[in-house]
């Protein structure tokens, strides 16, 4: 069920226990944890947080406290985990549809999200009409009535009827998949209403609305709707500090709305490099190819940059430059028809050296989430993700800024050369593409996370680069190579590429259906049902099924 | 004494906050502490202020003497005078430091503090240097140093110690009588 006062039915209720916190692997996820274990450590609540990579990994780690989940349940948890009366879940999640188990769940379950959200949950009577009509004869509340007693012709013909409508109303409701507002934000309004909120969880929950951005996870207005509510709360702090007219220490966090470039880790690398390496630049000059590097070289001269000065790092390029650098860029970006060059986001300043903005923090934290240089587990990553969110690790914020330059350019590279090689093919009902075991960085693309920005940066280039208008509006599945020696892709789909989509993804159910008829070995392990893992011998008749089902 | 030890005594001084939360008196061995009033002014020692503002459970307000203008007063008074000046509070630097560290959010001026805190240190320290200079090279047998802070004087005493110990081995040493045939 949903809480309507999210501090006296969960705060209140979880500061007095041990909690059991359990967070999935993304960004925003990361943040609200961050948030909440701030407020746990004012509270002194005692707490065990166990990160979890996919329904099995909760599964072992489950435990039998009061529990809270963060980012993780789109499905029906009671029968998959099997808890115990008294154990509570609290369930704070961004992935749409919830499932309706959980929704009307009245005593176990209870849900942490925002209810103004366009959830489009279907009525009770709707779905559970038979569970009435079965408990009036006495039976336990079944997907079907067991039918001890006969029914009558009529009755069962209206029984049929019912279940078929309801199976149609669920259908409906949990095909598309999306993301509703971050767990971040919900966190910290639950911070707000309760006078604790600082200046570092307001930055936190900063970071976790623009990874839903970065990843595409929202649609474009959702993401503008919430960071204006983020400003109201980012004047809010900075009017309290500076009201005097003392100004305040410089070693202070303050955080400032910028309308910056859309340039990845501009401040932290070249500028070239980060025109080069960012999607949207990339793709608008089509830098795979030769007129479009000459295109770059034209754009960088019309705004009157000499390449010795662009090619240096950002920090040490002459003053004189970087004062008007975003105007003379934007007006430069609409000659060659880059509209939204700049975006609406945020900054943080703290000490003098010190400047990042909400995207390079959600880089850096991606990349260290998805390390796959040295041998250590997913839990020791996730450590250290989490770790560089704090102010006071900043080393490791430049290591994770260092590895996102590194996944970066490798997503450039293989997008160009995917481009170059056609290695898109189309089949119909979508686009498809393999990455094969010898390409360069392959591994990188064995992360959801990495593998998304790819699959997303690879549709957007493709579109630009096809002549074939009947294409553009595909979606694309993407498989990478996850285990050598087990044999296993990991594969994953995205909407298609359009300006106004509402970024629902419909192929979570297509997948269960398509492994299902074809009895293809998979694993929906991870949180994101449009991810999974297959068998390399089964993506043949994988594919065709998908083919089918999909035409 | 190591300069944590110095830190942790210097944590015993009373300082003013301004609790959100609201307590009846507690009963502590060292004394007794509150009531606390949201809102209400209250005298509680440094460590448990610290531990407050980390909770967010208070705002603490800088004592008297950490303020620009009485600062700069001093610094000029100490650059003047040979000996030292009376400065307000034994453990100033401790206490700015804490201070500094945890809640510079509730100090005006917060950066300016600092920089003069350092250089009226600083001045001292050079002071201190320079009558242990002048000590040992007038092979004084006794000084007296007043308004000297504890972490001051922590600064050289192993030092200054360990020092006058050899120079008096090597002293002794030097006598008739003591020299040693190898």
């Amino acid at each position: 069920m949903f809480v309507t006062d999210i501090r006296k039915e969960f705060y209140d209720v979880v500061v007095n226990q041990r909690v059991a916190l359990f967070v999935s692997p993304d960004i925003d996820a990361l943040c609200a944890c961050k948030v909440l274990q701030a407020l746990f450590h004012c509270d002194q609540v005692q707490y065990t947080l166990v990160p979890v990579a996919g329904w099995q990994d909760l599964g072992t780690a489950f435990m039998e406290h009061k529990d809270l989940y963060i980012n993780c349940s789109n499905v029906d948890l009671l029968e998959t985990l099997q808890p115990e009366e008294d154990s509570v879940f609290f369930i704070c999640d961004t992935h749409r549809p919830v499932d309706v188990v959980n929704v009307y769940n009245d005593t176990q379950i209870k849900l942490l999200i925002k209810q103004d959200d366009d959830l489009g949950v279907p009525s009770y009577d709707d779905i559970f009409r038979d569970d009435e009509e079965d408990e009036e004869e006495g039976e336990d509340s079944g997907n079907e009535s067991d039918g001890s007693a006969e029914p009558s012709g009529k009755r069962r013909r209206y029984d049929e009827c019912v279940c078929v409508c309801r199976r149609e109303i669920l259908f409906d409701y949990e095909q598309y998949e999306f993301h509703g507002t971050s767990a971040a934000l919900v966190m910290f309004e639950l911070a707000w209403v309760m006078s604790k909120d600082t200046k570092d969880m307001l930055w936190w929950s900063v970071i976790g609305v623009t990874d839903q951005w970065v990843h595409d996870k929202i649609p474009h207005m959702k993401y503008v709707t919430d960071i204006a509510t983020l400003q109201r709360h980012v004047s809010r702090h900075n009017h309290r500090n500076e009201d005097e007219e003392n100004s305040l220490s410089i070693d202070c966090m303050r955080i400032t709305f910028e309308y910056d470039l859309r340039l990845v880790l501009y401040q932290h690398w070249s500028l070239y490099e980060s025109i080069c390496n960012s999607c949207y630049t990339s793709c608008s000059f089509k830098l795979w190819s030769i007129n479009g590097q000459k295109k770059l070289q034209e754009f960088l001269a019309d705004m009157g940059l000499p390449l010795k000065q662009v090619r240096q790092k950002f920090n040490s390029m002459d003053m004189a430059i970087k004062e008007n650098l975003r105007e003379v860029i934007e007006e430069s970006a609409n000659k060659f028809s880059m509209k939204d060059i700049r975006v609406q986001t945020f900054a943080v300043h703290f000490g003098f050296k010190n400047r990042f903005l909400a995207s390079d923090v959600v880089h850096a934290a991606a990349a260290l989430l998805e390390n796959v240089e040295k041998d250590e587990t997913p839990a020791d990553n996730f450590i250290k993700a989490l770790d560089c969110l704090s102010r006071s690790n900043l080393e490791r914020l430049h290591l994770g800024i260092d590895l996102a330059k590194r996944k970066l350019k490798a997503i450039q590279q293989t997008v160009a050369s995917c481009i170059c090689t056609n290695l898109i093919l189309s089949q119909g009902p979508f686009l498809y593409c393999h990455l094969l075991e010898g390409t360069p960085d392959v591994k990188l693309f064995s992360k959801p996370l990495a593998l998304t920005l790819l699959c997303k940066y690879l549709l957007k280039a493709f579109v630009c680069s096809t002549r074939n208008k009947r294409c553009k509006i595909l979606p694309l599945i993407m498989a990478a190579p996850l285990d050598v020696e087990k044999g296993t892709v990991i594969v994953l789909g995205i909407p298609p590429e359009s300006e106004t989509s509402d970024k629902k993804n419909f192929f979570g159910r297509a997948f269960e259906k398509a492994a299902e008829s074809t009895s293809s070995r998979t694993l929906h392990d991870h949180f994101d049902t449009s991810v999974i893992e297959l068998k390399m011998e089964d993506r043949g008749k994988f594919l065709d099924a998908l083919i089918t089902l999909l035409s | 004494m190591d300069p944590a030890e110095v830190e942790f005594l210097a944590e015993k001084e009373m300082v003013k906050i301004i609790p959100n939360f609201s307590l009846d008196k507690i009963y502590l061995i060292g004394g007794d502490l509150g009531p606390f009033n949201p809102g209400l002014p209250v005298e509680v020692p440094v460590w448990l202020a610290l531990n407050l503002k980390q909770r967010q459970k208070c705002r603490i307000v800088p004592p008297e003497w950490m303020d620009t203008d009485k600062l700069e007063e001093i610094r000029e008074q100490e650059r003047k005078l040979d000996t030292f000046t009376p400065i307000p509070s034994l453990y100033y630097m401790e206490l700015t430091k804490l201070l500094l560290n945890h809640s510079a959010d509730n100090i005006p001026k917060a950066d300016e503090i600092r920089t003069l805190v350092k250089d009226i240190w600083d001045t001292r320290v050079a002071k201190l240097r320079l009558s242990a200079d002048s000590f040992i090279s007038q092979q004084e047998a006794h000084a007296q140093l007043d308004n000297l802070t504890l972490m001051e004087i922590n600064t050289t005493r192993s030092f200054l110690l360990d020092s006058l110990n050899y120079m008096y081995k090597l002293r002794s040493n030097l006598q008739p009588g003591r020299s040693q045939d190898y």
